[in-house]
Parts: structure tokens; sequence; C-alpha cells
């Protein structure tokens, strides 16, 4: 008799062949809960959570920012701000005007009155 | 196909793989038991402290910090909890008046040659050491080398050889009547 085969009886398996499946499936149905735990934690790593966060921020942006190009283009539509001037273009204008008035009343020519003033000296 | 290292299997069962987890309890459910049973003595509770080893172990996978040497450290908790049941059930027994009937449901007629042979061995085996009665039916009824019981329980090769020599010789002197009497048989 070998020490071996000695130990047969020992083994609960050894008058039940189905024993040893029978703990497995024990052991893994009491085990469920925890592995779905472990399966959720495992989802919610760090990266995994900065990727949900950048999928939901970037179209979040993209709204955003296709929101206010369409105020701001609907605001320059609305209030029509006359064009700015250039300073040449005041100065011309000016003095085309200036001319015109005096083109306009001979009497307020420049020669006739420098005549009136040199007649009262006299 | 290539056997998966508990290393890599510890760690899948850490994200809640299931499949590696079940691997890892069909690799180390009767070394589980075996253990179990050496300190506990009765197959009930061998049985429920090496269930429950495996479900605790999951929980604190995190805990094994290597996990090339889960056996090792799965099996110290399957010790831990079979001396606590043992503890427990002490000073149960200690506050309760002794029980009048058998702790074999069965009764003596329905007991097979099997069980009766059965309870000759576990009785035997209470006259070793805890941790011979381990390392015998870790080698014995598990199969394992003396190597990997060594690396598992975290004690020298040598002692391992040495535990199992005292052990067979104790368990032989116990057995002897008990050879005779099949021989008479």
């Amino acid at each position: 008799m070998s020490d071996e085969r000695d130990f047969g009886p020992m083994d609960p398996g050894w008058d039940d062949p189905g024993y040893w499946s029978a703990f497995r499936t024990s052991v893994m149905e009491r085990a469920r809960f925890e592995l779905a735990r472990r399966r959720e934690a495992a989802r919610l790593t760090v990266p995994a959570v900065l990727f949900g966060w950048s999928r939901g921020l970037v179209p979040a942006t993209l709204a955003a920012a296709a929101i206010a190009g369409f105020m701001v283009v609907s605001e320059g539509n609305s209030v029509s701000d006359p064009e700015p001037l250039a300073l040449e273009e005041i100065v011309s204008e000016e003095s085309q005007a200036l001319g015109a008035v005096l083109d306009q009343d001979s009497d307020w020519a420049p020669t006739a009155f420098m005549a009136l003033v040199e007649g009262d000296q006299r | 196909m290539k056997e998966r290292t508990d290393a890599e299997l510890v760690r899948r069962a850490r994200d809640g793989d299931g499949e590696a987890f079940g691997v890892l309890v069909e690799r180390y459910q009767r070394a589980a038991y075996s253990v179990a049973v050496a300190i506990t003595g009765r197959h009930q509770d061998a049985e429920d402290v090496a269930q429950e080893a495996f479900i605790v172990a999951l929980e604190r996978l995190e805990d094994c910090r290597n996990p090339s040497r889960f056996a090792g450290w799965f099996l110290t908790t399957v010790r831990n909890r079979a001396r606590n049941l043992i503890r427990r059930e002490r000073l149960r027994a200690a506050s309760q008046i002794p029980p009048s009937t058998p702790s074999d449901e069965r009764g003596p007629a329905a007991r097979s040659a099997q069980a009766e042979l059965r309870e000759r061995l576990r009785q035997a085996l209470d006259g070793v050491s805890e941790v011979q009665r381990e390392i015998v039916l870790l080698h014995d009824l598990e199969g394992w080398k003396h190597k990997e019981i060594a690396d598992r329980l975290g004690i020298p090769s040598g002692t391992v050889r040495s535990h199992l020599h005292f052990a067979r010789k104790a368990l032989r002197a116990e057995l002897s009547d008990w050879k005779d009497h099949e021989e008479a048989v």
C-alpha cells in the first residue's frame, strides 16, 4: 500500500466525481457580486474618467464657440456704424467746403475785403 | 495552450475577470481544502473555510503585493480562517453543554467502508502536528512537489522533507492496526 494512495478517501472528490465542479460553481456564485464591483471599478479608472470628460467637453466647447460666433455676426448686421474717415479725407472735405462758401458770395471775396480795409485807413 | 501564470490571473481577477478568477479557484481549491481539513479535521468545516477563503481573497486581492506568490498568500488566508474557526468553536464549546448526539449525522448504520476509512485516516492525522498534516495532505493528496510546498508555504525545502518523513512514520505506526484489519477482512 503506497503512502500516496492512503489519503485518497480524504479527498471529497474520491467518492463524488462532481464534488470539485460543484465546489467551484458555489465559489463563483458567491463571488459574482465582488467580480461585478471590480469590473465597474476598473471601468472608472483615471484615464477613462478623463476620456469621458473630454467626450462631453469637446462638443460643449464647439457649441459655445458656434453660439459666440453667431452672436458676433448677428450683432454686426443690426448696428451699422458709419465708416470712419481718414485724416486726409477730413482735411480735403473741409477745404472743399470753405472754397465753396467763398465762391458763393463774391462780396466776401478776399480782394474786396482788402479794398475795404485800405479805404478805411485812407 | 500555454498555462497562464498566477500573476497574470491575479491581475485580471483584480479587474473583475470572472474567467481568470475561476481558473485560480480550480487551481487551488484542492489545496485550500487540504490545508483547511488539516486544521479543522472535519469535512464540512474545511469546505466552508476553503470557500470562504476564496471570497475573502478576492475581496482583498490588492493586499497580495506579489501576485506571482499568490498561492502562499492565499493558503495563509485559508490557514488563518481555519484557526479562527477552531478558536471560535472552542470558545463556544466551553460556554455550552456538550451535545449528547455524535457529530456524524449519518449514524453508524449508514457509514460506508469508505467513510470508515476516511474517519480512520482523520484520526491518524490528528496524531501529527498541524504543519505536518498540511504538508502530508498537500504532497500525498494534492500531488504538490517538495519545492512547490516549500515555495508556497514559505518554508525551506529540507524542512518540508523532514516534516513529511516524520509524519509518514507516525501515520504508518498509527495505521498499522488498520492494515492488519484490512488483511484480516
